[in-house]
């Protein structure tokens, strides 16, 4: 590292200058947009709705790298690489980036605002008071402005992929999975949400695993549902002018590995706090460290982690278990990691607690009246590390610092308590009364935080207490993309 | 949520399903003075079509029967803050609309005069007007719109919170998770109902089940026309305010608002066999997408945030199910919901009436349960919704 900056020393000089808030940014050819605000010490990219709060690149809440790009809302930063003249904007400003009286909303009693703006009893409806205090709600609850005007978007018509086998996942697993199955003389797609295969893997120092020439690939996607008893996938490009694609295949293979969540203590939502997947491939492909001074903690792999981080240029001043970890300390970033003593640093690595992502799995076996449950056969099947069993998600006792567990809607252990408190349990029922999980990130990963809590506090065995249902498709698929759909997938006649 | 104490052994009126009909009933029914009364639910809270809806408010419809009870049930949500004493977030923010083809535009013109006729304040807007209201339509596809000032939405977490509440302070006894698997009747009238094997006793039972309706006519050994049906939305992402008022896309058979926290949601009609599942499936979401894109240009790029689906009974005419089953002395019926949320403040008062004096209200007496039996249905033009054929 040199001048203090977080870009690595094998980074590339090739300049491309964007706006952000209106402020000449440099960054490299190679960087995203988030990457590269990181690189140039700019920390906070995005405020949590109710309170204010600042949020970040964390690869755990997408909140954190939504932004306004080229008059489009919601714009994940991580996915867009850096091009020059890009204008990125903050949202839930007013009214502008650099005099942003919303942050007063910080001095608001938690208690005004339990269960969102939605759920406000203050002024009551039936008055003309009300419409004027609900459309003020609208405002501040919308974040971010509408797209501007710029006549139809074009619809990118959806595809249609067959196979005798669907692969999900090109880390190792995915691979040797393809490789068998076309070796059996069966017709492969492989389908990774990476531009390129294991990227994990390659950023974690191993070989990367070959691929059979005879796999159809497809990369760059993001499988996001299960429709009809799992028969059906559908999956979309990371980029929105791309259509949506309609798999079916014999047999599916979920090879999609696990990813480590944020353990459950008061913190974890500051900028500076990243999953290692996110700093490991950020550091190795686009060679920008995730801080000067860096802390890991993990289940296990924390030393390795370490090193690896090391290896690759970055500096890691302690590496510890996740369950010592008592909180996360800073007030707009982070700047200390409190174990039994505190250690100051810049930036909190996480590597576990491992979970896997249900999504797809729930879908295809969901059934019921009353409620969806996962009881039914499907013709998907689990290969590599998304099969073993999830790890446990650590739980700070109770203590006056708040702990959140749905950072982008502010939603604490505080609010959950409370309910709890009442005798309300029911996970479907608490999402519904305090709107945890039902931003961009649709739950995951707060409603695994959400679970844990209610077991750690109530006692309640983890396996007693169900998910909401994992709905589709989390924000992975824009109405136009949808729209394209339309051709592709008959209605069931 | 839940009364965690053990079953009572009898109450004085079952009702079977916590949903907002089954709710707001008990509310009512606890207003005219009736004590002991039992709600069960097989579900969780909000986990049936009262907490999957659309939360569209339409005071107005095509025809006089629909009109005159869904104005009065939409002047009973303008209050209803104030009476149950918690918000229920009633938002009078308008219901307009929109059609595309020339015969819809002719559809519109005799809705108005029904609207007249039945003394609703509603009015076709001037393409001038209809930019102010709506300024984020593509109006070039538009033949005409109809507005309705007094329509809104109110968002069902808030309403059914609100029922809850008001119901508990009143003393109903309200049970989630709890499923009656049988009815009892003795010498022609309604004796109880069984959940496991605990009997609860009742000469007074009302079935507000949405989805279960026929399942439990069954239970009762009764006919109950009608069937389940999927229904699906989507919500996107939000952004501050771009739609105002709620729009229903009548050539499309689409509905969307944006709620108060800026996500847009709705749903739109594709023809498909009927489904009686919770699952969502892609058509919908790709034929509502496709209403969004060619209507609100400026959701093209949007995303959505989550899918999903619900259940309705629905019966015959599309309309409810409401009143005293002719077949078995005590049981009454709240069912064929498919505007049921918006209804509900207005069915419960109705079915109270009926239920305490025996008094049919005017409003009501078109929607009888025995009405396909008699050969009375209604006809109703202007919904959302259709049959698969």
């Amino acid at each position: 590292m040199s001048n203090g900056s977080l870009r690595l020393e094998r980074a590339s000089t090739q300049v491309l200058e964007f706006f952000w808030n209106g402020r000449a940014v440099q960054g490299r050819q190679g960087e995203s947009l988030a990457t590269a605000l990181l690189a140039n010490g700019i920390r906070t990219l995005a405020w949590s709705r109710k309170s204010h709060r600042p949020l970040g690149y964390s690869g755990s809440y997408v909140t954190g790298v939504l932004a306004r790009v080229d008059g489009v809302p919601n714009v994940r930063l991580d996915l867009v690489p850096v091009a020059v003249g890009a204008r990125v904007e903050m949202q839930n400003c007013w009214p502008v980036p650099g005099f942003d009286l919303l942050r007063l909303s910080r001095l608001i009693p938690a208690s005004w605002i339990q269960g969102g703006f939605e759920h406000t009893n203050l002024v009551p409806s039936g008055t003309a008071l009300f419409q004027r205090w609900e459309a003020i709600l609208a405002f501040l609850a919308g974040v971010a402005k509408p797209a501007e005007r710029s006549g139809e978007v074009p619809v990118p018509m959806a595809r249609h992929l067959s196979a005798d086998v669907l692969v999900i996942g090109g880390g190792p697993a995915g691979c040797a999975a393809a490789n068998d199955a076309v070796a059996a003389g069966r017709s492969v797609v492989l389908v990774t949400r990476g531009h390129s295969l294991a990227r994990y893997v390659r950023a974690a120092g191993h070989a990367r695993p070959t691929l059979d020439e005879r796999v159809q690939l497809v990369s760059g996607v993001e499988v996001f549902g299960a429709y009809r008893e799992g028969e059906l996938l559908l999956a979309a490009p990371h980029d929105p002018a791309q259509g949506a694609l309609a798999l079916e295949a014999d047999e599916v293979i979920l090879a999609s590995g696990r990813r480590a969540c944020p353990p459950v203590v008061p913190g974890m939502w500051l900028p500076g706090v990243m999953d290692v997947r996110t700093a490991l491939i950020m550091a190795h492909e686009q060679s920008v460290a995730p801080g000067a001074r860096v802390v890991v903690v993990g289940n296990g792999d924390q030393e390795a982690v370490a090193s690896r981080l090391r290896e690759l240029g970055v500096t890691v001043v302690a590496a510890r278990p996740v369950a010592d970890l008592r909180r996360v300390v800073g007030r707009s970033r982070v700047t200390a990691a409190l174990f039994a003593r505190s250690v100051a640093c810049d930036a909190v690595v996480h590597a576990g607690p491992w979970l896997a992502d249900a999504s797809l799995t729930f879908q295809s076996r969901a059934e019921g009246l009353l409620q969806l449950r996962e009881q039914r056969q499907s013709r998907l099947r689990e290969v590599g590390s998304v099969m073993e069993a999830d790890q446990l998600l650590p739980v700070a006792a109770c203590s006056r610092h708040k702990t959140l567990l749905c950072p982008c809607f502010d939603v604490s252990d505080h609010e959950v308590e409370a309910l709890l408190a009442q005798g309300i349990t029911d996970l479907e029922v608490i999402k519904r009364l305090t709107s945890c999980g039902m931003g961009p990130c649709q739950g995951q990963p707060c409603w695994d935080a959400l679970r844990a809590l209610v077991s750690a506090r109530s006692g309640i065995a983890l396996a007693g207490l169900a998910r909401p249902t994992l709905r589709p498709p989390r924000r992975a698929l824009s109405v136009a993309q949808a729209a394209g759909l339309a051709p592709v997938v008959e209605p069931l006649q | 949520m839940n009364n965690l104490n053990p079953l009572p052994g009898k109450a004085s009126i079952i009702i079977v399903g916590a949903g907002i009909q089954g709710l707001s009933l008990a509310f009512n029914l606890a207003e005219l003075g009736v004590r002991d009364m039992l709600v069960l639910d097989a579900g969780y809270w909000q986990g049936g079509a009262s907490g999957r809806n659309g939360t569209l408010i339409r005071g107005a419809f095509s025809s006089p029967e629909w009109t005159r009870f869904f104005a009065h049930s939409c002047h009973l949500w303008q209050g209803l803050s104030k009476r149950l004493g918690e918000n229920v977030m009633y938002s009078r923010r308008g219901y307009t609309m929109v059609g595309e083809r020339s015969a819809t535009a002719a559809l519109l013109d005799r809705t108005l005069e029904v609207h007249k006729a039945c003394g609703i304040t509603s009015s076709l807007l001037t393409p001038a007007r209809l930019r102010e209201v709506l300024p984020a339509l593509a109006h070039g596809r538009v033949s005409a719109a109809l507005h309705l000032p007094d329509s809104g939405v109110a968002p069902h977490h808030a309403a059914m919170y609100a029922y809850r509440q008001a119901c508990a302070a009143r003393g109903v006894d309200i049970r989630y998770r709890t499923e009656v698997t049988a009815i009892d009747q003795s010498a022609g009238r309604v004796s109880g109902v069984r959940v496991g094997e605990h009997w609860i006793s009742s000469d007074t039972l009302v079935l507000a089940g949405g989805a279960e309706s026929n399942r439990l006519a069954q239970l009762a050994g009764v006919p109950l026309d009608g069937y389940p049906m999927r229904l699906e939305a989507m919500a996107l992402e939000p952004t501050r305010p771009l739609i105002g008022p709620a729009v229903a896309l009548l050539d499309r058979l689409c509905y969307m608002h944006q709620t108060a926290r800026g996500e847009v949601v709705g749903g739109a009609e594709v023809a498909e066999r009927p489904q009686h599942t919770l699952n969502a499936d892609v058509p919908v979401m790709a034929a509502t997408a496709r209403a969004y894109l060619e209507m609100f240009p400026q959701l093209g790029h949007a995303r959505i945030l989550r899918q999903w689906a619900g259940l309705v009974h629905i019966s015959k005419d599309f309309g409810p199910l409401l009143g005293a089953h002719e077949d078995l002395s005590g049981l009454f019926v709240s069912a064929g919901w498919c505007y049921g949320h918006a209804g509900a403040p207005a069915a419960g008062e109705f079915l109270a009436k009926a239920i305490v004096s025996g008094e049919v209200d005017e409003r009501m007496r078109p929607f009888a349960v025995n009405r396909f039996e008699c050969n009375r249905p209604v006809v109703e033009p202007g919904i959302v919704l259709s049959h698969f054929e």
